[in-house]
């Protein structure tokens, strides 16, 4: 189709949004994008999504840490925070998620608020508590292997 | 703004993991509900060594608190009597109406949390008793963000009610998500525009989120040494002759 002129198409905001999981969380990104829609459908109904739009432009999530950017119809943005905000799982792993920021173009946001090298994280074993237990290290986070699954800890807790 | 946080043991996330991921939300400090999580203050209310190392690592404040969990107002009243004098921050978990009444009638206790779980409910009287005695009525955000079905909209619903009690007599009032661990704490923006989205005023969530730090900063000079009594402080003084 022949498209729009310029004063009729939709003028977009971009949302880049940073991710944590526990590290064996596996997100996909048709599972985000469908817990992001169903998030949205809840708190705001279904007019409010359409005209929020939330589609996503770019995913990525490796080793309990992701980012993603996801387009928002201008004027929409207050809603479409709060629709992130209520993003707590997906497909049954607890997600942390944030908004880094808002640009006008994809390229604005993507340089600005993707970050291109995360820190690398690493297996290994630490003192916590009064054990000796494995743990990812990313960073200064730590993901600590406890026996009912992951407990949170920063390299302040390790040392 | 700041966040009452539960922390490991009861939570799935370290003191230390939850300041500094506050801290990347723009969180100007956190206070932790877990009281095995963190080391009470001095005897004159400074923070304690590990709050003073978090604060330096992370640059957020750390703040002690302790959640009174009692099954009984009687219970509650010795537990509010230990740990007034340990503890910066009382909070008192409500949920029952023998609880709530007892929470909102006692000056000693700074927050009462969660009053509209379980069979707990609010009314005027509890809320002229919660502004005549300076106790800080909790909205707990947490089952907006996570709860889903049946059991979010009855939480929503509660909400409601207690923020139109809450707000015509203008009693004190904290805002939190009740996170238990990093995966579950959300920037105050989020916060903000969630509860903006199911009928909260921003500015006035936004006040419930700076309230812990007032609380926190109230209760701290209290403890301080100089402090004799609300407006009289020891100073220093001109020397005769």
């Amino acid at each position: 189709m022949k498209h729009l002129p310029k004063h009729l198409r939709p003028r977009w905001r971009y949302v880049a949004v940073g991710i944590e999981t526990w590290p064996d969380a596996d997100l996909g990104r048709r599972a985000f994008q469908r817990a992001l829609w169903y998030a949205a459908g809840n708190l705001i109904g279904d007019a409010g999504s359409a005209d929020a739009d939330l589609t996503l432009l770019s995913f990525s999530h490796g080793d309990g840490a992701g980012e993603a950017v996801i387009k928002v119809r201008h004027g929409h943005v207050a809603e479409a925070r709060a629709a992130i905000a209520c993003v707590s799982e997906v497909d049954g792993d607890p997600v942390g998620i944030h908004v880094r920021g808002i640009s006008g173009t994809v390229r604005a946001c993507e340089e600005r608020y993707m970050r291109r090298a995360d820190p690398l994280s690493t297996q290994r074993d630490v003192a916590f508590g009064d054990a000796e237990r494995s743990a990812v290290v990313r960073g200064d986070a730590c993901d600590v292997r406890v026996e009912s699954g992951y407990v949170g800890a920063a390299a302040f807790d390790i040392e | 703004m700041y966040e009452a946080v539960h922390a490991h043991p009861d939570g799935d996330a370290t003191v230390a993991r939850h300041a500094a991921t506050a801290a990347r939300y723009g969180y100007e400090g956190v206070v932790v509900r877990t009281r095995d999580a963190l080391d009470p203050a001095g005897e004159d209310g400074e923070p304690s060594s590990e709050a003073a190392a978090l604060r330096d690592e992370y640059g957020v404040d750390v703040v002690d608190a302790v959640e009174i969990d009692a099954d009984d107002a009687t219970s509650a009243s010795g537990a509010v009597g230990n740990y007034r004098s340990e503890r910066t921050v009382v909070c008192l978990v409500g949920g029952g109406d023998g609880l709530n009444r007892f929470a909102v009638e006692e000056p000693r206790v700074d927050v009462l949390a969660r009053p509209m779980d379980g069979r707990g409910d609010f009314n005027h009287v509890l809320a002229k008793a919660a502004r005549d005695n300076g106790v800080h009525v909790e909205f707990d955000l947490g089952p907006l963000l996570r709860a889903s079905g049946g059991g979010r909209v009855r939480a929503l619903s509660d909400l409601r009610k207690l923020r139109e009690i809450v707000a015509y007599y203008d009693a004190p009032h904290v805002v939190s998500a009740n996170p238990r661990s990093h995966l579950e704490l959300r920037a105050p923006r989020e916060l903000v525009a969630a509860a903006e989205a199911v009928g909260f005023d921003p500015e006035w969530v936004g006040a419930g989120l700076r309230a812990w730090g007032e609380i926190a900063a109230r209760n701290r000079e209290r403890r301080s040494e100089a402090f004799i009594e609300p407006g009289v402080r020891r100073g220093r003084y001109e020397e005769d002759g």
